[in-house]
């Protein structure tokens, strides 16, 4: 992360080229900023049940067939 | 559930199971973040969890412990909105708007108006500048994470992610040091974004 930084906040190289534009360091703050508030806002948002009760679900149905297999060694 | 069943005692496998469903719990909120940052959709996005829950307990026996599980699960939910999601992401986002305008915000207020801003110009990157600016610059996912889930080289994530930055500080008027102030930016960022929503 710091290395690419370093070679994109250095002035004048390579402004013929777009993936190599220059940015300004405050510019790349800004937007790392921007991305971290766009993806915590989704990652602090409350996670629906459903994906819970989906999980739940899967773990009793192989905890049932684990339980009729260790039945069957008894 | 049974973890209080008095007669039985738990088997490594079992052991194991909810180990492996506890760390699938832990990563929901960043599989989501992910698949909305992809899809452009919040509702798209909880299928495509759904979807990508499914497939990774089934393939359980496939995650090698001590990798990450974060990196693993990425891997699953990319390829699954690759082969299945992609064109109804579009056809949802035509019918409806991208997600940046209706979904609620959970930050601050203040926030609000610079972040919807913000989501409508991350959702007109090329997907492939997209997906690598989310993975690097907000999972905590590394640069070779991020190679390894989209299968190319480093040197190709790092010049999409330049690109992408690029891009986005192009779309939202950031281009200049002038242009940065804290009050400025959502005005110029507002102003280009407005202007532009029928294009490209």
């Amino acid at each position: 992360m710091s290395n690419l930084d370093t070679a994109m906040s250095e002035p004048g190289a390579g402004d013929n080229d777009d993936f190599e534009m220059v940015l300004d360091p405050k510019v790349q703050e800004s937007i790392g900023r921007s991305l971290k508030a766009h993806y915590d806002d989704i990652v602090n948002a409350p996670v629906p049940d459903k994906f819970l009760v989906l999980l739940a679900q899967l773990e009793a149905i192989e905890q049932r067939a684990a339980g009729v297999s260790s039945d069957d060694r008894k | 559930m049974t973890a209080n069943d008095p007669g039985s005692c738990r088997s490594t496998a079992e052991f194991r199971a909810t180990e492996f469903k506890d760390g699938l719990i832990r990563e929901i909120p960043n599989l989501r973040a992910f698949a909305a940052s992809l899809s452009g959709s919040m509702q798209l996005a909880d299928d495509l969890v759904q979807d990508t829950l499914l497939k990774a307990w089934s393939n359980a026996e496939k995650f090698e412990p001590g990798t990450s599980l974060r990196a693993w699960l990425f891997t699953i939910l990319r390829n699954t909105y690759y082969s299945l999601y992609r064109k109804r992401g579009r056809e949802v986002q035509d019918s409806e708007g991208t997600y940046a305008e209706r979904m609620a915000t959970h930050g601050n207020q203040e926030s609000h108006l610079d972040l919807a801003d913000f989501r409508k110009a991350l959702a007109k990157l090329p997907e492939e500048q997209r997906e690598v600016l989310i993975m690097v610059g907000a999972t905590g996912l590394s640069y070779e994470e991020a190679a390894e889930i989209c299968g190319v080289a480093i040197g190709t994530i790092k010049s999409r992610v330049n690109r992408a930055r690029t891009k986005l500080a192009e779309l939202l008027s950031i281009g200049g040091v002038d242009d940065l102030g804290p009050d400025r930016t959502s005005a110029a960022a507002m102003q280009r974004v407005g202007s532009e929503s029928v294009g490209s």
